[in-house]
């Protein structure tokens, strides 16, 4: 008895007693959740129904029905757009401001905290005065680019279907950049300074710097920083409703947003479901790459 | 510790009393509605006053926001906690109606003392139908129209408000004034239900309906809107823009027509620095047959309440004192026998003449099951038309398509 409990206590069962905690965890709040939602894009799904778990049975019907929706590959094309240029943008210009704030001058790292308010921000918020901002008539942005001599005219970005998709993806940037800055940052300060100073002394100039040491020793952050980039910009939401709503005519809306519509305007759970489910494999494919990619890395 | 004795006392003899209340049985009535949210309206209020007004009723009233009052009571009616009593957008209606979901209550109000299915109209009336048989009332009603500036009228020389679309064009080309921020008109044709809201009187003008959008007449004027928006009469914003938001644009002078309803008046009555007035919906051809827009909230008692009589009790209350709606909450009564009183202010009287003119020709979106899909349907084919993606009788022939897939089912 007492070996039981001195096992559980620093033994093979207290290994056992955390990870099952965190698994039981992980499989209530996660898989259950997972399943459910699989489960209902198999099934047929009406407001009788809602509240079972065993419904007719449709096969693959419900993914037939989505793939025939007259939106669904401008939806697709939208989802991938919104995703790349979403990322590209997010860690260009999060990797950019890294590494200007990463330069000691005075109030380097003060500045680098100020920009975390837009990570604060609700994204609804966010999305609220980007639509100011990008407002046809009256809006900033506009005013700008015309003082500029850029645009000639105004440029209508939350009803031109050419633009409406990007002005999503100029707020997105917005809100995302921080924490692109902030992660790469860590990963920056992680470099050891001597590296630097003998290949200084070695005569590489700053763009092989970059090539040979910065880029290499940040592979693992890179590769963290681009994973949650694609999940984050894959569930954001609120700057949909708030910008555009999936307008004009579908040109701005995504697979997350749609799955949103299905379920919650239209009422269409299973369709609503399936459509998550799809995203739910792009993102396992996504990840599969990026565990893949990054077996053989020596961390530290 | 000296307290301790009358304190138990007290709450003893507290105990003794509520135990003693249920003399007779009290029955709690569950009212879902979005009135409160933001500001106090008709569900709240009459909800209390019933509330105190009967010693064997407790009303419990929740107030639900707008976006998701259809969610909320779907869910509550899959695990068995709807309320009795709800309130839905009219269009959302049949969503429950259809599936059983609401109480049959023709017999009652064919009985009732209180209310008289005949004063009611039409529109209103046919989106709380179902079947041949009524599954709620009208809680109120609403419509759209032509607001107009009477100032920047004068100024371009036109003397009537234009009375079918073509004309209105012609209007919105003499009426734009780029160097003084001036457009022709302005509406909304957001992706969304409003986008709906202002597009199907237009198919339903010319002869079509929720079944058949794919019409000459609704193609002919969504080029005439596009030409609005691609000429510059119509900012290409009314693709984004929601009603209020677009009629806030009219407010304050930088459009010379505005499609919006009764709603907008009492802030137009504050906001707006010139002289305006209401014309009925433009038709496609002079003597066309009109159409409008049907808003309102329908009331409903849901099928699974244990109290059906104590519930259509609280309805009949609501419907007595319908005749409070409009000088205490600005809503419209969906009924013919209830006279708005004047109010005084000159703009705000005329308009409403003409509204309470222009729910004559307000007919319901849909009712159908599956409106959400019908609706979005149009407002895609609406936008996929105004922005040039498509012809738009290509854009309306896609809608058909889809829409013939939810009537066949």
């Amino acid at each position: 008895m007492s070996r039981y409990f001195s096992g559980l206590r620093d033994g093979i069962g207290f290994d056992i007693i955390l990870v099952g905690a965190a698994l039981l965890f992980l499989l209530a709040l996660a898989g259950a959740p997972l399943v459910y939602n699989v489960l209902m894009s198999f099934q047929q799904v009406d407001m009788f129904t809602l509240g079972s778990l065993f419904r007719p049975a449709v096969g693959f019907d419900n993914y037939v029905a989505v793939v025939q929706q007259p939106e669904f590959w401008l939806v697709t094309r939208n989802t991938l757009i919104f995703v790349f240029g979403s990322m590209t943008g997010q860690f260009v210009l999060g990797f950019a401001l890294a590494l200007f704030f990463a330069q000691n001058f005075p109030g380097a790292s003060t500045i680098r905290g100020l920009f975390l308010v837009s990570w604060v921000m609700p994204g609804l918020v966010v999305g609220g005065i980007w639509s100011l901002i990008l407002a046809g008539d009256y809006g900033v942005l506009n005013v700008i680019l015309r003082s500029f001599g850029i645009i000639g005219s105004n440029v209508f970005w939350k009803s031109d279907p050419n633009f409406s998709i990007w002005a999503v993806i100029i707020a997105n940037i917005w809100l995302g950049l921080a924490f692109n800055m902030l992660l790469l940052s860590v990963g920056l300060a992680a470099i050891p300074r001597d590296l630097y100073e003998a290949a200084e002394l070695d005569g590489a100039n700053a763009f092989q710097r970059f090539w040979t040491i910065t880029l290499p020793m940040m592979r693992s952050t890179i590769g963290a920083v681009l994973s949650l980039g694609l999940i984050g910009t894959l569930q954001q939401f609120d700057l949909f409703p708030a910008l555009t709503e999936g307008g004009p005519a579908n040109t701005s809306n995504v697979a997350g947003y749609w799955s949103w519509q299905l379920s919650f305007q239209l009422y269409d759970f299973a369709k609503g479901a399936t459509v998550s489910v799809m995203m739910f494999l792009l993102v396992l494919f996504a990840s599969v790459i990026y565990v893949r990619s990054t077996r053989h890395e020596v961390r530290g | 510790m000296q307290f301790t004795k009358p304190g138990l006392l007290a709450g003893l003899a507290f105990g003794a009393l509520v135990a003693a209340t249920p003399a007779y049985a009290q029955v709690t009535l569950k009212v879902w509605s979005i009135d409160g949210v933001d500001r106090t309206g008709i569900a709240d209020t009459f909800s209390k006053e019933f509330d105190e007004a009967n010693d064997d009723i407790v009303v419990e009233y929740r107030a639900i926001p707008f976006d998701e009052i259809v969610n909320e009571t779907l869910r509550a009616f899959a695990t068995g906690n709807a309320p009795d009593i709800v309130s839905f957008d009219n269009p959302d209606f049949a969503l429950f109606s259809s599936r059983g979901a609401m109480l049959d209550i023709t017999d009652r109000v064919a009985n009732s003392p209180i209310i008289s299915k005949a004063e009611y109209f039409e529109g209103p009336l046919n989106s709380v139908t179902w079947e041949g048989k009524l599954y709620g009332l009208p809680k109120y009603t609403d419509t759209i129209g032509l607001f107009y500036n009477k100032d920047l009228f004068a100024k371009a020389g036109i003397t009537e408000p234009p009375s079918t679309w073509a004309e209105l064009a012609e209007d919105a080309a003499k009426l734009t004034d780029p160097a003084n921020n001036v457009y022709g008109v302005t509406f909304s044709a957001r992706a969304g239900e409003e986008g709906t809201f202002q597009f199907l009187p237009i198919i339903q003008m010319s002869g079509g309906g929720a079944n058949k959008v794919n019409t000459e007449g609704a193609a002919q004027v969504l080029d005439i809107w596009k030409g609005l928006i691609d000429n510059g009469y119509a900012s290409r914003d009314v693709l984004s823009l929601g009603q209020w938001d677009s009629t806030g644009v009219f407010n304050s002078g930088n459009a010379a027509m505005a499609i919006s309803g009764p709603w907008e008046i009492d802030r137009m009555v504050e906001d707006a620095k010139f002289d305006w007035g209401v014309a009925l919906l433009p038709t496609i051809n002079e003597d066309d047959q009109k159409s409008s827009a049907l808003g309102g909230f329908n009331w409903g008692i849901m099928a699974n309440t244990q109290h059906p009589d104590e519930a259509f009790r609280l309805l009949e209350y609501f419907v007595e004192q319908e005749d409070r709606i409009f000088p205490e909450f600005g809503n419209l009564p969906a009924r013919g026998d209830i006279e708005l009183p004047v109010t005084g202010e000159a703009k705000k009287d005329a308009a409403l003449v003409v509204f309470q003119d222009q729910l004559q020709y307000a007919q319901p979106r849909g009712p159908h099951p599956e409106w959400q899909k019908i609706s979005k349907a149009i407002y895609d084919a609406e936008q996929q038309a105004l922005t040039g993606q498509m012809p738009a009788m290509d854009a309306l022939n896609q809608a058909q398509a889809t829409i013939d897939t939810i009537f066949k089912q």
